[in-house]
């Protein structure tokens, strides 16, 4: 446990360092939460068609409202946590990689219903989108990353469940 | 709801709305401590900017000894900063422990509790330094005394303490003191697949 944590706090303390330079801003995260904009958008114009984004921006065109997706609610830094979590946990690369896969879906499924939400919340009432976006909405989306490392935790094979290495020839013989 | 990780999400997020109210009535009380660790850092390292820290509920006021601007020569600069942006862990973790319902319980909560206390007095000094020294007027921030260097600490403090330290720490904290229900998750489910 003590190596897991050791691990896990250098990995997060590095990857979010690698976030905040201009190089990965400009090319990744830039370019993401614009895509998490685009994305959003595209899911509530089948419902709502009044609705357009601009770069990391949503806008609704009857009313005006708008919600620019700021760090912090992009996802970027949930996903940080989940791979410096998986990464730092003792298991096979093979169920890494798939837990690293299917997480980051996961998460940045539930990052896109909380944008969507956040943006008819700001329209219904501004004190509850205060609440719900600094402080619900930032504890679910770590509730989310925590159910899915612990059921990828879950999944992992232990050494005990392992079937027993075959008897050397000789023996087996014997 | 016989999966017991289901279970344990389903009571974890019907305690959410209980530990996020509580936490909110209660906040200037849970937070008093917070407010004593800022004010131990403030008379320690930055004595010379702070003239006194008032507290409004879950606010504090950093009653600067900045000038806000030439054309204002009697006025002090004053930051406000609200804790609660830096504790919304405190009910995640409430929620979480209260969902596990271990052994120790009551102690796993205060031992989660004064963990993250630190932390969120990180993150509250780390918004008040970076209001002074990164988006204040340049006035203001050349008074601060700060160089390059110690602006890019206080940007990278900042920035960590208030996008990853806040979901973070309660979920560590949470894990750290879970390791037996965590185990116990782990054995059921080898129990149930064999």
């Amino acid at each position: 446990m003590v190596r897991f944590f050791v691990l896990f706090v250098t990995l997060l303390a590095l990857l979010f360092a690698l976030e905040l330079t201009p190089w990965v801003q400009a090319y990744f995260v830039v370019p993401w939460t614009n895509a998490l904009a685009a994305i959003s958008t595209s899911i509530v114009t089948v419902f709502d068609a009044n609705v357009i984004a601009s770069g990391k921006v949503i806008r609704s065109v009857t009313n005006g409202f708008a919600v620019s997706i700021e760090a912090g609610c992009n996802g970027v830094e949930a996903t940080i946590v989940l791979l410096a979590a998986i990464f730092a946990f003792p298991a096979p690369w093979r169920h890494k990689l798939i837990g690293i896969a299917i997480g980051i879906v996961a998460v940045q499924a539930l990052n896109v219903v909380r944008v969507i939400s956040l943006f008819y919340i700001g329209q219904w009432d501004h004190a509850v989108f205060e609440w719900a976006h600094q402080y619900v909405w930032q504890a679910l989306i770590m509730l989310d990353v925590l159910i899915v490392w612990l059921i990828w935790v879950r999944r992992i094979p232990r050494a005990d469940d392992l079937p027993p290495p075959a008897a050397p020839p000789e023996l087996a013989a014997g | 709801l016989g999966n017991p990780l289901l279970r344990f999400v389903l009571v974890t997020l019907a305690w959410l709305p209980v530990a996020f109210a509580v936490w909110y009535v209660l906040a200037p009380v849970i937070l008093f401590p917070v407010q004593l660790i800022v004010r131990g850092v403030l008379a320690g390292a930055f004595a010379d900017l702070v003239r006194t820290l008032e507290a409004h509920g879950a606010t504090l006021s950093f009653v600067t000894t900045l000038r806000p601007g030439e054309a204002r020569a009697g006025g002090v600069l004053t930051v406000d900063v609200n804790m609660l942006l830096y504790a919304f862990g405190l009910p995640l973790f409430a929620a979480l422990t209260l969902a596990a319902r271990q052994a120790r319980m009551w102690r796993a909560l205060l031992i989660g509790y004064l963990a993250m206390l630190p932390f969120i007095a990180w993150g509250v000094l780390a918004d008040f330094l970076k209001n002074i020294a990164i988006t204040a007027p340049p006035l203001v921030a050349s008074q601060a005394g700060f160089g390059p260097r110690q602006r890019d600490i206080i940007a990278f403090a900042y920035q960590f303490g208030s996008l990853i330290l806040p979901a973070v720490v309660p979920a560590v904290a949470w894990v750290l003191t879970h390791r037996a229900f965590l185990e116990g998750l782990r054995a059921r489910r080898v129990v149930s697949s064999s």
